[in-house]
């Protein structure tokens, strides 16, 4: 009998590893498939564009997942921080420019005038964060109904600001000089701002998994995400928390925001809204609360959207939809998530 | 009589006290002064813009009812609304612009036409996500909406991307024929049009509001404030739910062919894009969730504001021409929506009807006391 169900139980164990390895060997293979299609070279060029893209998208959309997992609040309103934060670096880099800092500059002037942008745009979607929680987010927990409806009327009423402040028109971002050009490894064309962008990805992934691992603070919020009333028990102040929560979230679209205007080199008011879609799609295959799955889903598509977008560039989205829906019925709490 | 046969349940009672006050019923009476009155519109204020402005007020109403149908009866959060909005528009549209000459058997076709495909789509949306939590269903629809807005904007070769399609309508309904004057009115393509729009409207908001009152309508209802309730009393409310979902879509396709009969022009920012969702929702919370005579009020509403609000914010350009901020202001006349509707949200969340309901329910409360 005993070893029966010890056998029975190996037997399991071993089809459990069977199926993650099987799920692992899936998982990466899939993104070699292109190369049926596509050949070597430039297969190296979308993946690196893939990358990039997947690291501006994790940044907008890490602090959604955080904002949902904590707080419980779909914000649709966080594509406009996007927004803002893309037109704060305009605003930086035409000034900067007037210093010849931008467009004729050294690496330096151009990493300083980066770095300048990046944390003004923190500082604004700091700052209208925490507006935005006082004023209105506060109205509407516990109600999803509620928050979609109002982020929605929020997400509106910023991007009509930033068509009165700025005006309605498409402009062009100005690209620092160090980092227009691209560079030529071995015939695989890689444009310098990408390799920068990544870098900008990655170092926020790190610090975000540091602070939320390491730090009292980040042990906080994960007891939030599993369990609200019990930390607020123990004596934090979990609305204060909520704020500071939120405006995070929204400084590091802000973030996102400004890279991804310099990487496109176009923005426009309702920039954010297209942006917010591929936000919720990898929060949705990530799994709400995730950060980690938030990035593995943000690599996932931004290579997608990227291969297919080279080989038929209507379904671009649609494939994105596509993974979406089949994550969905294989796991319907996301690669990382909670079931 | 009525004393020997008493109201055996609740809901027997509830009907019979309905049915006697039938007649007397203030609602009753404004729906008959409001049919009779947009009937004779055309006689009473000659006017294009007023005419137009009703059209697409009957237009929105269904529109926005059929939307209530999901998000105030049944407690479906879906974004893609206006997709199917856009779905029947573009199938009236793009059936005669590849057509070549419009003949009469394409209205039908292409009503058809944005059924079926309404009921295709909206079916494949509720299995893939409604099963799901509702974040989910409104991350799949508002994706699915955006995919179709690109859609149409990019396959340039079926709807002329973001050019739009406008195009003729067969026979007696085109702009040029003229049958004369009847009542010192004359009788031309844009009337009768017009008169087809009221009949279909009409049709499609008694078809919802009989919909809505019947025993799905009231399982549905029991759905949204229930689930775990009416899955335990036994309904399968999967199935309703999917009901609902496509009930809605076909009426909001239909809507769309509606639309697309009256504008003679179809193209993604007119019919499909997001600030037509954004529309609806607006309309809906304004006129009040859960009432369906709501959509009305709000579609009125808004679509009155837009039409006439433009007008005044242009006056405050002429008048102050040097202010290149407050240009823009009066330019910007959706951040005035999007404020109202935040507003709204907040402070009253029930609506203009909602509201107006309460308080007559609070009056009648009060009376019986």
């Amino acid at each position: 009998m005993n070893s029966t169900a010890q056998s029975a139980a190996a037997s399991t164990q071993s089809a459990a590893d069977l199926k993650r390895w099987a799920g692992w060997v899936v998982g990466v293979g899939i993104w070699l498939l292109p190369l049926l299609w596509i050949n070597l070279t430039t297969y190296l060029v979308l993946t690196v564009a893939g990358v990039t893209m997947g690291m501006l998208l994790f940044l907008t959309a890490s602090g959604f997942t955080i904002i949902l997992g904590l707080m419980d609040v779909i914000n649709l309103a966080h594509g406009a921080f996007f927004a803002w934060g893309a037109y704060t670096g305009f605003t930086v880099l035409g000034a900067l420019n007037k210093l010849g800092w931008v467009e004729t500059g050294t690496l330096g002037q151009s990493l300083v005038s980066v770095l300048i942008c990046l944390l003004l745009a923190l500082a604004v979607g700091w700052v209208l964060g925490v507006l935005l929680e006082w004023l209105v987010i506060r109205r509407t927990y516990g109600s999803h109904l509620k928050q979609i409806l109002i982020t929605m009327g929020a997400a509106l009423v910023m991007a009509e600001v930033i068509a009165i402040l700025w005006g309605p028109n498409d402009e062009v971002v100005l690209t620092p000089a160090a980092f227009t050009g691209s560079l030529d490894l071995w015939d695989v064309v890689i444009e310098k701002f990408r390799l920068l962008a990544i870098l900008v990805g990655g170092a926020v992934f790190l610090a975000m998994h540091y602070v939320l691992q390491r730090t009292k603070l980040g042990i906080i919020v994960r007891g939030g995400v599993e369990n609200r009333e019990m930390v607020q028990a123990l004596g934090h102040n979990i609305r204060r928390i909520f704020t500071y929560v939120f405006a995070a979230g929204a400084a590091l679209a802000a973030m996102g925001g400004t890279m991804w205007s310099i990487y496109t080199r176009e923005i426009r008011p309702d920039m954010g809204e297209s942006n917010l879609i591929f936000a919720l799609i990898v929060v949705v295959i990530g799994g709400m609360g995730s950060v980690t799955g938030c990035f593995l889903a943000s690599l996932m598509v931004g290579l997608a959207f990227n291969y297919v977008a080279y080989s038929v560039p209507t379904l671009a989205l649609g494939v994105n939809i596509m993974i979406m829906a089949v994550i969905l019925l294989l796991r319907p709490s996301g690669l990382m998530g909670r079931s | 009589m009525a004393d020997q046969h008493p109201p055996q349940t609740p809901v027997q009672a509830q009907r019979a006290q309905e049915a006697a006050g039938r007649y007397t019923r203030a609602g009753l009476w404004l729906q008959v002064i409001l049919l009779v009155l947009l009937a004779l519109e055309p006689w009473l204020v000659s006017s294009f813009r007023v005419m137009d402005v009703a059209a697409k007020v009957m237009i929105f109403a269904v529109l926005v009812a059929s939307y209530d149908l999901l998000l105030g009866y049944t407690g479906i959060f879906s974004l893609a609304h206006a997709m199917f909005f856009g779905l029947g528009a573009y199938s009236l549209a793009l059936i005669i612009h590849h057509a070549g000459a419009p003949l009469w058997y394409h209205l039908p076709l292409a009503a058809l036409l944005a059924t079926g495909l309404a009921v295709l789509v909206s079916l494949v949306v509720a299995f893939f996500s409604l099963r799901l939590k509702a974040l989910f269903f409104v991350v799949m629809t508002l994706a699915l909406a955006q995919f179709a807005d690109i859609l149409s904007i990019q396959w340039h070769s079926l709807t002329r991307g973001e050019d739009g399609v406008s195009f003729k309508l067969p026979g007696l309904l085109d702009v040029g024929w003229s049958g004369g004057k009847l009542w010192g009115l004359t009788v031309n393509g844009r009337l009768l049009t017009y008169y087809i729009v009221l009949a279909a409207a009409a049709l499609l908001f008694v078809g919802l509001v009989r919909f809505v009152r019947s025993p799905a309508g009231r399982v549905l209802k029991s759905i949204r404030d229930n689930e775990q309730r009416a899955t335990a009393l036994g309904y399968k409310t999967f199935n309703y739910q999917i009901l609902a979902n496509v009930f809605g879509a076909v009426v909001a396709s239909l809507c769309g062919v509606l639309y697309a009969l009256w504008v003679r022009f179809v193209g993604p920012e007119s019919v499909m894009s997001t600030a037509i969702m954004l529309n609806i929702l607006l309309m809906l919370i304004i006129g009040g969730m859960g009432t369906l005579y709501g959509s009305i009020v709000g579609a009125a509403f808004i679509l009155v504001a837009e039409s006439w609000l433009a007008d005044g914010l242009r006056a405050v350009k002429v008048f102050l021409p040097d202010l290149m901020v407050l240009q823009r202001l009066a330019d910007r006349w959706i951040l005035y929506f999007g404020v109202l509707f935040v507003l709204v949200v907040i402070f009253f969340p029930k609506g203009l009807v909602g509201s107006a309901r309460e308080i007559a329910a609070r009056r009648r409360a009060r009376v019986r006391e």
